[in-house]
This record gives C-alpha cells, sequence and structure tokens, in this order.
C-alpha cells in the first residue's frame, strides 16, 4: 500500500507535509517553470507588507560554511498589488497557499490581514515575527505579551488559521511559543534565520550591506531540531518545521522531533526540485519501514 | 515540459587555456536546442561542501551531439576546485538561464566588446548571427585583456572569418589600450549604422555604457554578479535600473539594453 503522505492542521488538509518557506520561493512563478506547484503541500510565500518594498541595497546575501546569510529586507510587491497579480497566478494551482505577513507595527499585520481575510485563496497566514533583518519584527519575536497579543489581534480579523513564525534568536523560544499558542496561534514555524556575520578582510567591511543577515541553509539544521523539539515538548498546536532541509532524511529527522510538516528554503537556491525529491524519497522511506502515514512519525524520538 | 533542465551531465572535454582559465565540454545536455547566446547554465559540484552553484554563460554548443562548452577562469573556492575536475567528472547542470541576446537588424554593423572572461557569450552570439546569414564583414569583435593571456582562444573566434581587435592593456598583442578606445579608433560611430554588445568586467561595461549613450548606439550589455539561486527566488544577484527599483540579474537579465542598469 501507498503510504499516506496527507496532513492537516487546524482543518487545512494538505496532500504532502512539504511547503516552501518564505523568502525562498517568491510567489511561485519561477519555481512554476521548473515543476507543478500543485505537486507541494502548500507554498508560503514572499513575506508582504503594506507597502512595496525594494529591500536593503546590495551585496544582500552571501554564501558561508554550509549555509548563507541574507539580508533583502523583505523586498515585495506591498499588499495590493499580491492579491491583484500574484494570489491571482496561484489560484490555478491545488496546493495550500499560506501569505507570510510582516509589518513595521503589529496595526500593519492586523491591516494585512484583514485585507486577505477576503481572499479565498489566502487559505492561511504566517506571522513573520522573525525577521532578523527588520527591526520592528524582532521586538514582537522577543515579548512574549507582545506577540500574544499580535496572534490575538490578527486572529479577530482572519477567519482561517494563522500561523506564527518564531525567531531561534531569542533566549527562550518555548516562552514565545507558549504566548502565541495563549494568542490564538493554530501553528507554530519554527525556525526563522539566526543572526550573523560574514567578513571581508580585504576591504574590512561585512559582506551584506546590512551588515548583518539571517544565517540559513545546513549550518542551521541542528538549531533548527533542537528547537523544533523544545517548542513540541511545550505546546500542543502543530509545528511546522524549517532549517537547513536539503533531503527527506532531513524531514524524517524534522518529523521525529514534532514536526508535522515542513518548510524547505535555502534548499531550493540549490536544488529547485528539491521538494518533488524530498516527496519522493519520504514515500519510500515510509514505505520500507511500514509506516501507513508520514503522521505516525512526528514526535517519536526517542530522547536519552 | 519545463523550459528549465536539472541534470547530470560529463566533462567529456577539459582543456587549460593558460593563466588559470579552462574549457569545459559537457554532455549530455538535453536542452541545448533551446539556448539562446547570452543565457547561463548553473553549476553545482558534486562531492563538494560547496552549497551554491555557480553561474558561466554558455560559450558554445553542439544540438545534435547534446554538448555544451563553457570557459572559466579560477577566482574563488568554487572555480579552484572546478579546474582540478577531469574529464568523466559529473557536473549537476541547470539552465539553460536568463534572457539571451536580442538579434539586431541585418542592415546593422554589429559591434562586439569583450573583455577577459566576457569573451563566451559574444562568440556564441557572432557565431550564432552567421548562421542566421549576417555578412561576417560587418561583425567586429573587439577583445581586450591585460595582456595576450587574458585573450583565451582568440583563435576559435578568428576561425569565424569575422573581423577581430585584439587590444591589452600593456601593448603586449593588438592595440595598445581599453576596449572602449579600440572601438572609437577604429569605428566611426557616427552614421548609426552600428549595434553594439559588451560582455566583461564592470569597469568595462559602464565605459562601454556610457560610450553608447554618448554616441546615442543601440545596444545591449551582459552582466555578472554571484548568484545563489540562479532562477529569481532569492532575490541576491541584483543591480539597481536608472528608472530605479533593483533587477535580478538571472532572472530579468543578464543581458540589457544600454543605459537600462546604473553601473
Amino acid at each position: 500500500m501507498r503510504p499516506d503522505l496527507s496532513i492537516e492542521i487546524a482543518g487545512v488538509k494538505f496532500s504532502n507535509p512539504i511547503l516552501t518557506a518564505s523568502g525562498t520561493c517568491g510567489y511561485g512563478e519561477e519555481l512554476a517553470e521548473v515543476f507543478n506547484l500543485s505537486r507541494l503541500g502548500g507554498i508560503v510565500t514572499k513575506s508582504i507588507t503594506v507597502l512595496p518594498r525594494e529591500g536593503h541595497p546590495p551585496p544582500r546575501t552571501a554564501e558561508t560554511e554550509a549555509g548563507m546569510l541574507n539580508a533583502i529586507g523583505l523586498a515585495n510587491v506591498g499588499v495590493d498589488r499580491f492579491i491583484e497579480d500574484k494570489l491571482t497566478f496561484l489560484e490555478k494551482y491545488n496546493t495550500v497557499v499560506v501569505v507570510n505577513v510582516a509589518g513595521a507595527k503589529l496595526s500593519e499585520y492586523v491591516e494585512i490581514s484583514k485585507r486577505l481575510a477576503d481572499c479565498p485563496r489566502a487559505d492561511m497566514v504566517e506571522l513573520n515575527f522573525s525577521c532578523p533583518n527588520v527591526e520592528a519584527g524582532m521586538e514582537i519575536a522577543r515579548d512574549p505579551e507582545l506577540a500574544e497579543k499580535a496572534v490575538g489581534e490578527v486572529k479577530k480579523v482572519f477567519p482561517r488559521p494563522v500561523i506564527a513564525k518564531l525567531s531561534p534568536n531569542v533566549s527562550d523560544i518555548a516562552l514565545i511559543a507558549r504566548a502565541c499558542e495563549s494568542g490564538g496561534a493554530d501553528a507554530l514555524a519554527v525556525i526563522n534565520t539566526l543572526v550573523g556575520m560574514a567578513v571581508d578582510i580585504e576591504t574590512f567591511r561585512p559582506r551584506l550591506t546590512n551588515n548583518t543577515g539571517g544565517l540559513s541553509g545546513p549550518a542551521i539544521k541542528p538549531v533548527a531540531l533542537a528547537k523544533v523539539n523544545q517548542v513540541y515538548n511545550a505546546v500542543k498546536i502543530p509545528i511546522i518545521g524549517i532549517g537547513g532541509i536539503m533531503n527527506w532524511v532531513d524531514v524524517v529527522e524534522f518529523f521525529l522531533c514534532g514536526a508535522c510538516a515542513v518548510q524547505v528554503g535555502t534548499g531550493l537556491f540549490v536544488e529547485p526540485d528539491a521538494p518533488i525529491k524530498i516527496i519522493e524519497g519520504l514515500r519510500k522511506y515510509l514505505s520500507s519501514n511500514k509506516f501507513s502515514s508520514v503522521r505516525e512519525l512526528t514526535g517519536k524520538l526517542r530522547k536519552y | 515540459m519545463s523550459k528549465i533542465v536539472v541534470e547530470n551531465v560529463k566533462i567529456i572535454k577539459k582543456k587549460s587555456l593558460g593563466r588559470g582559465n579552462f574549457i569545459f565540454e559537457m554532455a549530455p545536455f538535453s536542452k541545448t536546442k533551446s539556448i539562446k547566446p547570452g543565457q547561463f547554465v548553473h553549476i553545482r559540484q558534486p562531492r563538494t561542501n560547496l552549497l551554491f552553484r555557480r553561474a558561466f554563460s554558455v560559450y558554445d554548443f553542439d544540438a545534435a551531439n547534446r554538448t555544451l562548452s563553457i570557459i572559466f577562469k579560477v577566482f574563488g573556492r568554487g572555480t579552484s576546485l572546478m579546474a582540478k575536475l577531469e574529464r568523466g567528472a559529473a557536473l549537476d547542470v541547470m539552465g539553460p538561464l536568463g534572457n539571451g541576446f536580442k538579434y539586431p537588424s541585418k542592415r546593422k554593423t554589429v559591434i562586439l566588446a569583450a573583455g577577459g572572461i566576457g569573451m563566451p557569450p559574444l562568440y556564441l552570439l557572432a557565431k550564432t548571427l552567421l548562421s542566421r546569414g549576417y555578412d561576417p564583414d560587418r561583425i567586429l569583435y573587439f577583445y581586450g585583456g591585460s595582456s595576450k593571456a587574458d585573450l583565451v582562444d582568440i583563435s576559435r573566434i578568428k576561425k569565424l572569418g569575422i573581423r577581430v581587435y585584439p587590444s591589452t592593456d600593456d601593448g603586449s598583442y593588438g592595440f595598445k589600450g581599453f576596449v572602449t578606445d579600440a572601438i572609437t579608433d577604429n569605428v566611426d560611430l557616427t552614421n548609426g549604422k552600428h549595434h553594439l554588445y559588451g560582455c566583461g568586467p564592470e569597469g568595462m561595461l559602464k565605459a562601454l555604457d556610457e560610450l553608447a549613450l554618448s554616441k546615442n548606439l543601440p545596444g545591449q550589455l551582459s552582466l555578472e554578479a554571484p548568484m545563489p539561486c540562479g532562477i529569481g527566488i532569492c532575490l541576491g544577484c541584483i543591480k539597481p535600473l536608472r528608472a530605479g527599483g533593483y533587477t535580478r540579474i538571472c532572472r530579468e537579465g543578464p543581458v540589457y539594453d544600454v543605459g537600462e542598469v546604473l553601473l
């Protein structure tokens, strides 16, 4: 029997647990030239802000050991054009659309979510409380009271499930996770990038004009696994694992630590069709290990 | 069928061109037929700890044999490791990517201006124009480098039967000076009959852009930037546009009309 890859988060059904991470797949248009987006469990869009943003000046990415630093600075088309052009483009694909929302203050998260409430194609929103390159988001990411309030305010205006994306750049991620759960979050995305720096010894300059950036890629996977497991032990709501996923083995590891779905991010830059290969690999693994459903893996870590 | 493929190809021929420059001929690449001059491939070397691919302009291809060639110069870690690969080694190739050059009117005299390792896409453009019936006497290939050794594989350009104008900064071969000076020294740009194409270091592109704008010369320039993804999803390889905002070199480019990008 073919193992069942489907999952459900807060009533939203996904054909498989593989999503593409925000900021690594635009609004889907480019990846659609590589594979059929309907094969994805879901797509998480680039962060949307109230007004369009050009982002930081170049250079805004740098390759590091087994990873990358980025400080794109939330470049995006703004909520109006997103709804008109980008969301319409995604209409034709049979995949869950998660719209990532970012703001300079709480009211902006609410404003965007309110606009998206009227767009049925926005199946879920993911609140980017944790972009390390934009200061306002970080305040919410670090302050449990503010995080709880922010989730609660968005829940009031957006009628479908809300995901809170957590930052690893905090002293106690479990505290923030519980706050988001209390605020009514339907799921948590764990983790966003880690703040890092790369330096050029010829020019004495940081390699990014923003000086620091968010570290992603295989380099952060061990951190992400630990955070997923920590959050899994702290909350009851579903966890979507993110951080350095390149292949199906990584996905199994995230599931064992407590994730019920994952997002592939930087891996797409290396292999744009990575999600497709991951889905195939995961199915084979489940099949050869006699699992009838991928859901059986979540939280099965045998800790010492 | 998808426009972009990600495939395992093998190096079938490796040739050193001196000064850390190499040619790789690779096969089989299934999308050779759809390659346009100015497009690039994004290459990953297996079994290295480099995360990202490296972008290389297509130098030449043979659609019948599904072969593809690139020229590269050892510059950083990626190209250093690549230079160590030998015939038979496998590479993961994604492509063809980018927009490629637009073809000029057949009434125009075509000026191709290459600097050093910017040579490959303009070679392929010249070859393609010839196959499309352009007059070889009206394709002028200006090829500049700091010295003679930088004019890699110039014999192959000469074999096309087009007019080749070498130049070197130190005067060791051809015209002594920059490519832009070699152009103004050899061509009367005031008659409005020319079309410019350029590829090379940013300083040269800037000079070509200024030359083209000042002489009202139409043309296109092929740009370069480190590209994490190569398909427009990472927003890393951006450059500012003159009209405002940024452009993704890998996606909207790498070829732009003169004056379009703020160099």
